[in-house]
């Protein structure tokens, strides 16, 4: 009987696996190899300290984000971006323990920076500040998180950090930038500003209500509360940077937007995915293949493609690298397409994809039902098994059909549905992760 | 193809690999150094992977530019002090 429960309890552990490039130890295997295939991690240290909120990857690093609000790190450590206090690499994760006496509940990991922000919007940073992407008034690294003094007095909810910028995100919709500046993608002026090592207000949101930020390479984006997506700083695809958040593609309404160095998803509520930018690896764009697919465009002439291959297969959750894409769709499958040469689309080889490509854990591995979550670094791709943060999805009709969900940190959201038979997902105010509930279940 | 276009004052002196250094999305750098400069060699390689970079500068700025004759302005911008706790 013992062991058939302690069985039980093991398969329902949170399982993690990684793949792509693995020399700086970035992939938690404890080896400095590139992996073709997903390897299934064992991490005691991170099985022991309660279930996986959320992964942060960037260039070479990889932060992770509990229930609990603790946080390990691993991988790239040279300019103290693990926060480890030491400037070393780690093959295996290890606690952030300066940040053990805070309740952390986002994390974003950048090129060689990181950052956190606490349940009570605290910021804190640490790694490479030669820029002044620490936001401190420097050009220091840190290797221990550091609280950035400026927002001392205001209550930070979001981090971006990207290659050589940051970005914050303010209770009150305020958006702030900081670090490198030459491409625009700080938003602070119309000048060219190099770099900025305090934080300064992005300008031209004033009036907008922002839910959420995003940064990677030297792109800035920002989608607001009904749905419009804002990019700033280096354009896509050779079209000029932007020196201010412009609206983009004001036709789409997008809840999810995930940024790449040279491309950028765009996830409607209706889980349809778009893509532009990525005509070199990120590469969806055959202009023979792309003909046939309805495209939008937007008055920079930026053309924006739906993208193929998913014969209308809802989307659920989006994560780009530098130059490669992964998705989970509503049956439980990861897919992945663009650059492969490091294996970071786990199809067993180094081979380009154009078109989504469906991702096998293993064998015993049942996806479906399973909202598996999916992360990318630079150039590697992490995925791990659902995280049950859903304690209570509560019914209510009120004239339309409305659940109240609520999570195990006790954030909670009202969410109104049109089709109470298909699966919604909820996103908790304050918290990166989303919360998946299938509607008909609990009618 | 060249992966991009980078301008000398944007990459990264790095005293370790003694090169211009600049990230490549597979998480490594791209690499060149003073040498390559001199001899006009406006290629930057990434050890761990195909892709490469095409350098944009000024090749006068580096002859008769030796270590012991420093061109102040081609300088890493910022020598990175570093802070352990
Ligand atoms: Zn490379």
């Amino acid at each position: 009987m013992e062991e058939a429960k302690r069985d039980e309890e093991e398969s329902k552990q949170q399982q993690i696996w990684s793949w792509g490039a693995g020399t700086e130890g970035q992939l938690g295997t404890g080896k400095l190899e590139d992996e073709y295939l997903p390897q299934l991690l064992h991490l005691p240290i991170l099985s022991s300290t309660g279930r996986i909120s959320t992964l942060a990857c960037g260039g070479a690093h990889v932060i992770a984000l509990t229930s609990g609000g603790r946080v390990f790190s691993w991988g790239r450590g040279t300019t103290g971006q693990l926060g480890h206090g030491e400037m070393l690499n780690s093959l295996h994760p290890k606690p952030v323990t300066s940040l053990q006496s805070y309740f952390i509940t986002h994390v974003s990991a950048g090129w060689s920076h990181s950052g956190f922000v606490s349940d009570i919007g605290c910021l804190f940073t640490c790694g490479d500040g030669s820029f002044g992407q620490l936001g401190h008034g420097d050009y220091m690294a840190q290797s221990t998180p550091v609280k950035v003094n400026y927002f001392a007095d205001k209550f930070v909810i979001q981090i971006a950090c990207a290659l050589r910028h940051s970005l914050v995100l303010l209770r009150g919709d305020q958006v702030y930038g900081f670090g490198s500046g030459k491409r625009g993608q700080l938003g602070i002026s119309r000048d060219k500003i190099k770099s900025v090592n305090l934080p300064q207000v992005t300008c031209g949101l004033e009036d907008v209500e922002i839910v959420s930020i995003n940064a990677n390479g030297d792109h800035s984006a920002a989608i607001s509360a009904d749905g419009h997506l804002y990019t700033w700083g280096r354009g896509f695809t050779g079209a000029s940077d932007a020196n201010f958040p412009q609206l983009s593609l004001s036709s789409l309404r997008c809840t999810e937007a995930a940024l790449g160095w040279n491309h950028i998803l765009l996830l409607t509520g209706d889980g349809e995915l778009f893509m532009f930018g990525g005509n070199y690896h990120g590469a969806l764009c055959d202009l023979e293949k792309m003909s046939a697919v309805k495209h939008l465009s937007d008055s920079s002439g930026a053309v924006l493609n739906k993208v193929s291959g998913l014969d209308g297969v809802k989307v659920m959750k989006i994560a780009a690298g530098a130059e490669h894409s992964a998705i989970v769709t509503v049956d439980g499958a990861i897919k992945t397409w663009g650059w492969g040469e490091h294996g970071q689309l786990g199809l067993g080889n180094t081979d380009d994809q154009t078109i989504p490509q469906t991702v096998s854990l293993g064998p015993d591995i049942q996806n479906e039902e399973a909202f598996f979550n999916v992360y990318c670094g630079s150039g590697f791709t992490f995925a791990i098994s659902p995280h049950e943060v859903l304690s209570t999805v509560e019914y209510r009709s009120q004239g339309s059909v409305e659940f109240v969900v609520r999570s195990q940190s006790s954030n909670s959201v009202t969410y109104s549905v049109e089709k109470p038979e298909t699966t919604y997902s909820a996103r908790m105010p304050n918290e990166k992760s989303q919360i998946y509930f299938n509607t008909e279940t609990i009618l | 193809m060249s992966y991009d276009d980078v301008e000398i004052e944007d990459m990264e002196w790095n005293e370790e690999l003694k090169a211009y250094t600049y990230p490549c999305p597979c998480g490594d750098l791209f690499q060149i150094t003073k040498d390559d400069l001199r001899l006009g060699e406006e290629i930057a390689r990434c050890p761990s992977c195909s892709l490469y970079i095409t350098v944009i500068y000024n090749i006068e700025d580096f002859l008769g530019d030796n270590d012991k004759s420093k061109n102040k302005s081609l300088e890493p911008a910022k020598q990175q002090p570093i802070s352990v706790a």
